[in-house]
């Protein structure tokens, strides 16, 4: 391919959009923890890690909810303005949405925003209750996501049979073994109990413990399977010359960025041990000059093991076919060659839903700023690969995120 | 909404035993899922042909639990990825090779459709596949 994917701004210049603060709150089962109460709480984190006030923000960009029609009305409708009480100034409220890969697509629509001057300060927030919600209503409208329902619903999919799917042709492609599927969880795991947020922070996972336990969809065991939960966080984005007026010295700038929507549904993907992840990198190097070696840390969709295994091959940082065992040989643990998904990721943080894919995107962000408590701090932390994916495993999208000194 | 007529062409070919697929008239190519404008040309001239019915199977997963509401009695049921042979894609229920078991499937099996009763098509409008022994 001969594309051109130049960024029209330039690192450091008064427009280049900057990411400045983050909040989070635990990820887990709260169901005495309301929507809005979440929202408005990391709401407030995020703007005191950056320095703000509510009055600061001049747009507020929503990541949606799936639990609740009404709740997700709540958002689209600027109920967080209201709630922060910046009624009356805040230029604009709106909602990005493309299932898990939306935080991904909402940093390229805020860093546009900024950089062409429509926004100023941006607050992006995520709220999910999936922990709380009916079981069987969230099985029931997640095989309705990303499947199209006068072909393929009749088949009876849903998402752990898509995950299901894809798990075996990688798995057929590779030639991973169980174990090594199972380890991709073991490492993820073992950050999350390093994150005092993650909904398993207090509990160990071994391959054995996961190859013991019962047979979902197979190939895929139960502990193989992400555990909904309830869960919320946010970030602040703003411009350089602001960031530098308001005195903060470091930053995060977004050097770069790549995509594939490769499919709607599953049965339209050419090849599921592959997705759009070579395509989607390929764009994102040439966009930032990066390659899969310039990393120090990767934040990647893990709603099932093979679908980080996939990525990881597609972003070309393991071989063709070597994913699963990049992790099974440690590559991705505390202390490995490139720390993977260091909050524990969705298997192990916690499904939050479009929320997952914020969380490690606020993960990356945290990590960059050096504010991760020091347990899971990646030292000289200056360089992040971020990835999601949406739906069927539609898309592949690739965010590349350094971090960056402001002048005086 | 009335189910549109690409939708209630292809199951009533289901229902009469067979498996259509949309061919264009103006490019000859043909199309999986039906589309409402021909993805290759844009063209609405859109017909059938009936598929040679054979296949590779490029994936598949046995649901065990955790079905779709309605879809609860059906466990456990097999869901696979065929590519036909005409150069088309589209998801599809595997049949058991003995009760409940499809232990005998792998990936890039030789797989081909097998037709089901009208009845069958009314509650699971879908289309079915099996292995072909080797």
């Amino acid at each position: 391919m001969s594309e051109e994917w130049t960024l029209n701004v330039a690192p450091g210049a008064d427009n280049d959009p900057v990411f400045v603060g983050v909040g989070e709150i635990p990820t887990g089962k709260f169901p005495d923890r309301g929507f809005i109460q979440a929202l408005t709480k990391v709401a407030v984190l995020a703007l005191k890690d950056a320095g703000m006030v509510p009055k600061d923000i001049d747009t507020i960009m929503l990541i949606p909810c799936l639990h609740s029609g009404a709740d997700q009305a709540d958002l689209v409708f600027s109920r967080m303005v209201e709630e922060l009480g910046i009624h009356g100034t805040c230029k604009s409220s709106y909602m990005v949405h493309s299932g898990g890969s939306t935080s991904d697509n909402a940093v390229r629509a805020a860093h546009g925003l900024i950089a062409a001057g429509h926004a100023q300060n941006i607050l992006v927030l995520q709220c999910e209750r999936w922990g709380s919600a009916d079981l069987q209503e969230m099985i029931t409208m997640l095989s309705k996501n990303g499947i199209p329902g006068e072909w393929e619903l009749p088949t009876g999919i849903q998402f752990n049979a898509i995950g299901a799917m894809i798990t075996r042709r990688y798995m057929h492609a590779s030639g991973s073994t169980p174990e090594e599927m199972a380890s991709v969880c073991v490492t993820l795991r073992n950050w999350a109990n390093l994150n005092e947020n993650a909904m398993f922070y207090t509990k160990a996972l071994t391959v054995e413990q996961i190859l013991a336990s019962r047979m979902v969809a197979d190939p895929l065991h139960s502990y193989e399977c992400p555990p909904m939960a309830d869960g919320a966080c946010a970030f602040v984005m703003t411009n350089t010359a602001n960031a530098k007026k308001r005195g903060i010295s470091n930053a995060v700038r977004v050097a770069g960025s790549g995509g594939c929507v490769s499919h709607y549904c599953l049965s339209q993907e050419a090849d599921q041990a592959v997705l759009g992840w070579p395509l989607a990198a390929e764009r994102a190097w040439n966009q930032s000059g990066w390659g899969p070696e310039d990393a120090d840390i990767a934040e990647i969709y893990d709603s099932y093991a093979a679908v980080t295994a996939i990525a990881l091959e597609g972003i070309g940082i393991a071989a063709k076919g070597e994913g699963a065992r990049w992790f099974a040989a440690g590559h991705g643990d505390p202390g490995g060659k490139l720390p993977m998904n260091t909050n524990g990721g969705l298997l192990s943080a916690g499904h939050t839903g479009v929320g997952g894919g914020t969380a490690l995107l606020v993960e990356g962000i945290r990590q960059l700023l050096h504010r991760a408590p020091s347990k899971r701090q990646v030292e000289d932390c200056q360089r992040a690969i971020i990835g999601g994916s949406g739906g069927s495993y539609m898309d592949a999208q690739i965010l590349l995120l350094e971090r960056t000194k402001l002048g005086a | 909404m009335q189910t549109p007529k690409i939708v209630t062409d292809f199951r009533t070919g289901l229902s009469d035993g067979k498996l259509l697929v949309q061919l264009c008239k103006d490019c000859n190519k043909p199309n999986m899922w039906p589309r409402y404008a021909c993805p290759h040309c844009q063209s609405e001239n859109l017909d059938w042909q009936h598929s040679g019915g054979v296949g590779t199977l490029h994936s598949f997963c046995v649901l065990r639990q955790g079905a779709p509401e309605g879809f609860e009695a059906d466990l456990p049921y097999a869901i696979g990825v065929v590519k036909l042979d005409e150069g088309v894609q589209l998801a599809v229920r595997l049949v058991p090779s003995a009760p409940d078991d499809w232990s005998e499937y792998r990936c890039d099996d030789q797989v081909e459709f097998v037709a089901v009763s009208a009845d069958q098509i009314e509650k699971r409008p879908c289309a079915t596949f099996k292995r072909i022994a080797d």
